[in-house]
């Protein structure tokens, strides 16, 4: 873990020390350094499946692969930003990667921590470097509103679960990761039991977001710069479902019976969300939406407790880091040459930026879950689960696919395919950093299909 | 001529990170060392040693 | 004001909470509270304007008011038990009194409206001094009296919370902003006197500090209104970056320090069952998070149009002592990786 922990640090440090010539590349260089030192992780040896351990922190199947998201997204997220911070101070932009690097201490802790409370405290942490991101960052006045959005929708959810950990605490004597799943059922027939599980899984509920509290997603995505939105995307929503399945074995005779509702919320959410998806005019809504729309069917995965659901969302939730990742990505080149997230504004891109039109195709395959992506892979073991549990689900999910199908198609040709307009016809050609930038992000997911054992979690 | 002087000077903070490794490496190992000799040493997982295997805590 | 004059006055507040924490007898620890009270009397009148005036007067009503009450309950107690001993307050009348008296003193809702009035009329200087070390002498009176009655308490802590989230929504003066964090912080140690003093004890000491550092921030800002504190950036760049942390921190969110006392109490109250009061303590702390969000969008999250040319600060040095706001800062923020050292610092 500290083979990690420490050059993430040190990182920090170096961002300060070195000069302003290098920031940018020996910043990059060196957070590419700890992202594939930390494929070592992907070594797994142990009968228990928890590895790398050390009193707090360990790594075990399921962990590992959201660990090595979030340390795969460090280095994209600093050559996303390199172009947008490039007219501030240096201090600034110091301040900048310093947070970046904060944010990824902050996730491989709440990834790695062994015990409830540690999860808690840096599930919590992350909050801070995301709200400054954020409000310090974005460009709107709206941006404020976002981050009050974002901070209080997280704390309404999370400071109940703090609760009903620490009561959970006192019944149980425990609360490590690694008893959990050992230490037998609880009693749990009272009232107060069941406000006790509400209270335990709403703080991820919200996280995920599920459909109905969600707001703060799109808010705080539309507002945040391009580094906060792929962050908030591919690795900070992604702290619900792991939370999600992690304190599920706690909970357990509660859950068959009081998941239903929720189960169907996030599943109606999938068609709501994919519906205002098609009628979205703002791009990066448009994507934060389908962001909500897929975690939506995470949810309803995580809920029914098969492992194949477990599978299968864990699947889809890597997949889709890097996918909303790379389309955040798309969507902020297009941003920073037309200065408008409107898709109206910026139609025809395929005349003018073809290889990003390219880009832009994969990555709109990617999000419909088409074959070999591992996209599809996760869709279809939690649609299939799904399935098994109750046969009408497949009527939800199948229209969600649909329209998950249909917005994605109604992304892809509002922004690249038809006529150009005129008054885009002066645009600046794109970098080679944005081209390495995608590259990256859709790189691994063609790749990881080729051994998806690596993102099966526990099942494997 | 590569002046290492100004070299040093302009460019030491890029091993911070590979120094942070060597450090966590170390530390990690250490750490290891121990959780394997209690390991090898607790009721629980305590067994009959292979010929030739060698005991890890001594 | 005459430095002299200062000093002794000074010595005053010193002596007055020194004689009421050290003391065992009813009449000895009023005493120590009137002598603090009127030590701290000149220094708030000292800026001869109407609202410091004003202040001081309110500040001298009340505080008069809740000796005499303190003073009257331990008359009451004596008469009813023949007993001066502090301890000894067994009765649940005078008990209940006390309670009373002391909260009118520290400022606990519904007994607060006069402390952000008073703060609003202070100098920061002052305003710390109110905030912080003219909790502690009532403080420690409430912590030796273990009124009996728990109701009492655990109604005047959450509605110490409540309102001090409420009523510093709606303010842009950061003195009374920070009255009502005061108010919300003395909540939550009162919540806790009665399951844990030890706790209540840390509670108000991060508390000090973290309290400490804001007022300290600001007054190397010179501000007193949110207005103001909007060009704080380009005054001391790096306290305010630091402030949006100490700010949090006094919100509570982790991984600061402010997170410490709240964690702890909350695990307490679960521990005696009390899980729908710690739901509702921790729901507060939002109403509270609300204000100082608010207060680091204006210092640092934003940056407000100045009619300096460049980012240059154009005061680079400070003849001010930074060494103490320096400490307070980095401990206000960082502590919270050390909450078992700070648990045993309070325990012995």
């Amino acid at each position: 873990m500290l083979k990690i922990l420490i050059p993430t640090t040190m990182l920090i440090l170096a961002t300060w020390l070195t000069p302003p010539k290098w920031l940018w590349p020996s910043s990059l260089l060196n957070s590419l350094l700890i992202a594939l030192t930390s494929l070592l992780w992907l070594k797994n040896a142990s009968e228990t499946g928890w590895t790398f351990l050390n009193p707090y922190l360990a790594t075990d199947p399921l962990s590992t692969p959201l660990l090595i998201l979030s340390c795969w997204l460090l280095p994209l997220m600093i050559l996303a930003s390199q172009n947008h911070t490039s007219h501030e101070p240096i201090n600034r932009q110091r301040m900048y990667i310093t947070l970046l690097a904060s944010l990824q201490f902050f996730l491989i802790l709440a990834f790695s921590a062994t015990e409830m409370i540690m999860f808690y405290v840096m599930f919590e942490a992350t909050l801070i470097p995301t709200l400054i991101l954020i409000t310090r960052w974005g460009n709107q006045a709206e941006r404020l509103n976002a981050g009050t959005y974002f901070l209080f929708y997280t704390l309404a959810g999370s400071l109940p679960l703090l609760i009903a950990l620490l009561l959970l605490q006192n019944s149980n004597g425990s609360l490590s990761l690694l008893m959990l799943p050992h230490l037998g059922q609880l009693e749990l027939t009272s009232y107060a039991d069941k406000i006790w599980w509400a209270g335990c899984i709403l703080a991820f509920l919200v996280k995920m977001p599920l459909y109905g509290v969600h707001l703060w997603l799109p808010k705080a995505h539309v507002e945040a710069p391009i580094a906060g939105s792929m962050v908030l995307a591919a690795v900070l929503l992604k702290l619900g479902g792991y939370g999600m399945m992690r304190i599920l074995v706690t909970l357990d005779p509660l859950t068959k019976e009081l998941s239903y509702p929720f189960i169907v919320l996030a599943l109606w959410g999938v068609i709501m969300t994919g519906s205002i998806c098609m009628r979205q005019t703002d791009l990066k809504s448009l994507i934060a939406y389908s962001s909500v729309s897929h975690m939506g069917l995470v949810v309803g995965g995580i809920l029914i407790q098969t492992p194949w659901g477990f599978t299968g969302a864990l699947i889809l939730m890597i997949a889709h880091g890097l996918t909303s990742s790379a389309l955040f990505c798309l969507a902020n080149t297009s941003y920073e040459r037309t200065h408008s997230r409107t898709m109206l504004l910026a139609r025809g891109m395929q005349m003018i930026l073809p290889l990003m039109a390219a880009w832009w195709f994969i990555a709109s395959l990617a999000n419909l879950a088409l074959p070999p992506l591992p996209n599809l892979m996760g869709e279809l073991m939690i649609i299939t689960s799904l399935f098994n549990w109750s046969p009408w689900t497949i009527g939800l999910t199948g229209l969600g696919t649909l329209i998950t199908a249909g917005y994605s198609l109604y992304m892809f040709l509002m922004t690249q395919r038809g006529p150009a307009p005129s008054h885009l016809l002066a645009l600046e050609p794109s970098h080679t950093r944005e081209h390495l930038l995608i590259a990256l992000h859709l790189l691994p997911l063609i790749l990881i299909i080729t051994k998806p054992e690596l993102i099966w979690g526990w099942t494997a | 001529m590569v002046n290492f002087a100004v070299l040093a000077r302009e460019h030491w903070m890029h091993i911070l990170v590979p120094m942070g490794f060597v450090i966590g490496w170390y530390l990690d190992k250490q750490q290891d060392k121990k959780l394997t000799a209690f390991r090898n040493k607790s009721a629980l997982y305590s067994r009959e040693l292979k010929p030739g295997e060698e005991v890890t805590w001594k | 004001m005459n430095p002299y004059i200062t000093a002794s006055l000074l010595f005053g507040l010193l002596l007055g909470t020194t004689i009421t924490t050290t003391s065992t007898h009813w009449l000895i620890a009023w005493m120590g509270l009137e002598i603090n009270t009127l030590a701290i009397i000149p220094l708030m009148a000292q800026q001869h304007h109407p609202r410091a005036i004003e202040a001081t007067t309110k500040y001298f009503l009340t505080q008069a008011a809740a000796a005499a009450t303190l003073l009257l309950a331990a008359t009451t107690n004596a008469w009813m038990t023949g007993q001066w001993e502090l301890q000894q307050a067994t009765h649940p009348v005078p008990t209940t009194m006390i309670t009373i008296a002391l909260a009118l003193k520290i400022g606990l809702a519904p007994l607060h409206t006069w402390l952000p009035e008073v703060m609003q009329g202070l100098d920061l200087t002052t305003g710390l001094i109110l905030a912080t070390w003219q909790k502690i002498a009532p403080f420690s009176l409430l912590l030796q009296i273990q009124p009996n009655n728990q109701t009492l308490l655990i109604l005047l802590a959450i509605l110490s919370m409540l309102v001090g989230g409420w009523g510093g929504l709606n303010q842009t003066q950061v003195r009374k902003i920070l009255a009502y964090s005061s108010i919300a912080h003395l909540g939550w140690m009162v919540i806790i006197l009665q399951f844990s003093p030890t706790l209540a004890v840390m509670t108000l000491a991060l508390y000090i500090i973290m309290t400490s550092s804001t007022f300290l921030a600001f007054m190397m800002n010179k501000t007193t209104t949110i207005g103001t504190l909007t060009i704080s950036w380009a005054k001391t760049p790096i306290i305010s970056s630091l402030m949006p942390l100490i700010l949090l921190s006094l919100g509570g969110l982790p991984p600061l320090t402010g997170f410490m006392p709240k964690w702890l109490i909350l695990q307490e109250l679960t521990k005696q069952d009390l899980g729908m009061t710690a739901t509702l303590a921790a729901l507060s702390a939002l109403l509270s998070l609300y204000f100082y969000l608010r207060l680091s969008y204006a210092m640092t999250l934003t940056i407000s149009p100045n009619n300096l040319t460049g980012t240059l600060p154009w005061r680079t040095q400070t003849n001010k002592k930074t060494l103490p706001t320096a400490i307070l800062l980095s401990s206000s923020i960082l502590l919270l990786p050390l909450t078992p050292e700070v648990l045993t610092l309070f325990n012995t």
